[in-house]
């Protein structure tokens, strides 16, 4: 399952199309697998703008992984809402904006439309890392609002919207919140 | 969007905002830019200047305390503004000082005539430059140098009758916490800046207090300043 799982995720985002809100529950140990399979099967082969919005793992240190292992992204940014609360390096770079904590929900969605209106046309696919990582530092009734408004506005603009939770550690209501704010859940 | 037999509107360009005011300020108004320091007034005003130009607007800003140099590097680079915008004059940067100098007028404590100068030499600019779109940044400069409130009302109404007949809308940038003093009284439209603090965030936020010929939004937004323009969405208020 496992092995074939990028493709699995690669395929399921192509039936469904974009102007679809799509989670996928994954497992830890299938973390950087999920994450090949949205942004290099996916994306890079459909050549779109991916925004990574990381609340979990610094950018710089995502993308030093993306590049250990080979997972290859075309045209990918980050909206890196955890480095300024770590303390961690923000090096400028065109290609990230620091949010800085990821209690700041608003800036979140006005980073990812900065990045829609860089893109000029350029269809994008947008990835929310993690529903865990969020629900950690926001109360439920920001959590759900932020996500209706951010699916939404991406719906709008015929984006992928793509949302990775770890269903284990998610508590019921944010359980219930994925269920209202997603189109499909896909448990991986 | 704007309904059958409402006012003319001048759209902003900035996105987020006309959809706040169903289009756009309505045409000839004269607007109140509002809110403490750092909440992004100045940048704000010269976007709805330079979009102006992209729209066929010749925009005019008159400058009251930083020199339109400093002025310029202080506020982000906008993608979409050249510097044959200033060159060609579809938009020109003036100094108060300069308009100041150039009606005889010395700038401290000034009486009905001297307002009556000022405002005179303001519409000769508009005129000149066939201005549809002014900023003044601040207006505050030139009401301190008026001690008596009702000739701060006489400058905003005179204006106000000057932009009309010239179909020009204009914002005045304004230090004022609040709309209730006397020049939010007068002019057409409130637009406050401000900061939000929420858990220690601090959140830059627009809110329209008030546009005469116009229904709109009176919740608070949150914004951002970037290149690609004044970003504006709603502020989350976690009651779903």
């Amino acid at each position: 399952m496992t092995e074939n799982l990028h493709s699995l995720i690669a395929a399921k985002l192509e039936e469904l199309g974009p102007s679809t809100a799509v989670a996928f529950e994954i497992k830890i140990d299938s973390y950087f697998d999920a994450v090949r399979g949205v942004l290099d099967d996916f994306a890079s082969g459909k050549d779109l703008m991916c925004v990574y919005i990381t609340a979990s793992v610094p950018s710089s240190t995502l993308n030093a992984a993306l590049q250990a292992l080979e997972i290859k992204v075309t045209d990918l940014r980050f909206v890196d809402c955890i480095s300024h609360s770590l303390m961690a390096s923000m090096e400028a770079s065109e290609n990230t904006a620091f949010v800085e904590s990821p209690t700041m929900l608003e800036n979140i969605i006005l980073k990812v439309e900065y990045f829609y209106r860089l893109a000029q046309g350029k269809k994008m696919l947008v990835v929310l890392d993690s529903v865990n990582s969020f629900a950690l530092h926001n109360e439920n009734k920001m959590l759900t609002e932020f996500l209706t408004l951010l699916t939404n506005s991406l719906k709008a603009k015929e984006a992928y919207p793509v949302l990775l939770a770890i269903p284990d550690q998610l508590k019921p209501e944010v359980k219930e919140t994925m269920a209202m704010v997603c189109d499909v859940i896909i448990p991986l | 969007m704007a309904k059958k037999g409402d006012r003319e509107r001048c759209a902003t360009g900035i996105e987020g905002l006309d959809n706040i005011l169903g289009g756009g300020i309505p045409t000839s108004s004269i607007v109140l830019l509002a809110g403490t320091c750092g909440t992004g007034k100045t940048t704000l005003a010269f976007e709805y200047l330079v979009r102006g130009v992209m729209a066929g607007e010749s925009g005019l800003l008159i400058t009251t305390v930083e020199s339109p140099d400093k002025m310029l590097s202080n506020i982000p680079r906008f993608t979409f503004f050249t510097d044959s915008m200033l060159m060609k004059g579809k938009l020109s940067i003036i100094n108060l000082q300069e308009i100041m100098d150039s009606a005889g007028l010395s700038g401290s404590d000034m009486d009905e005539a001297a307002i009556k100068k000022l405002v005179a030499a303001i519409a000769k600019l508009v005129s000149t430059h066939k201005a549809k779109r002014l900023v003044i940044d601040t207006i505050d400069t030139i009401l301190t140098e008026i001690k008596d409130e009702a000739l701060d009302s006489m400058l905003i109404a005179d204006m106000s009758n000057l932009l009309y007949r010239s179909e020009c809308t204009a914002l005045l940038v304004s230090s004022a916490e609040k709309g209730d003093r006397i020049e939010g009284r007068v002019a057409d439209g409130i637009i406050m800046m401000g900061n939000l603090e929420r858990r220690l965030d601090l959140l830059r936020t627009m809110q329209i207090i008030k546009m005469k010929g116009t229904s709109h939004s009176r919740s608070r937004y949150v914004i951002d300043l970037t290149e690609t323009g004044v970003l504006v969405t709603p502020l989350l208020k976690g009651v779903v």
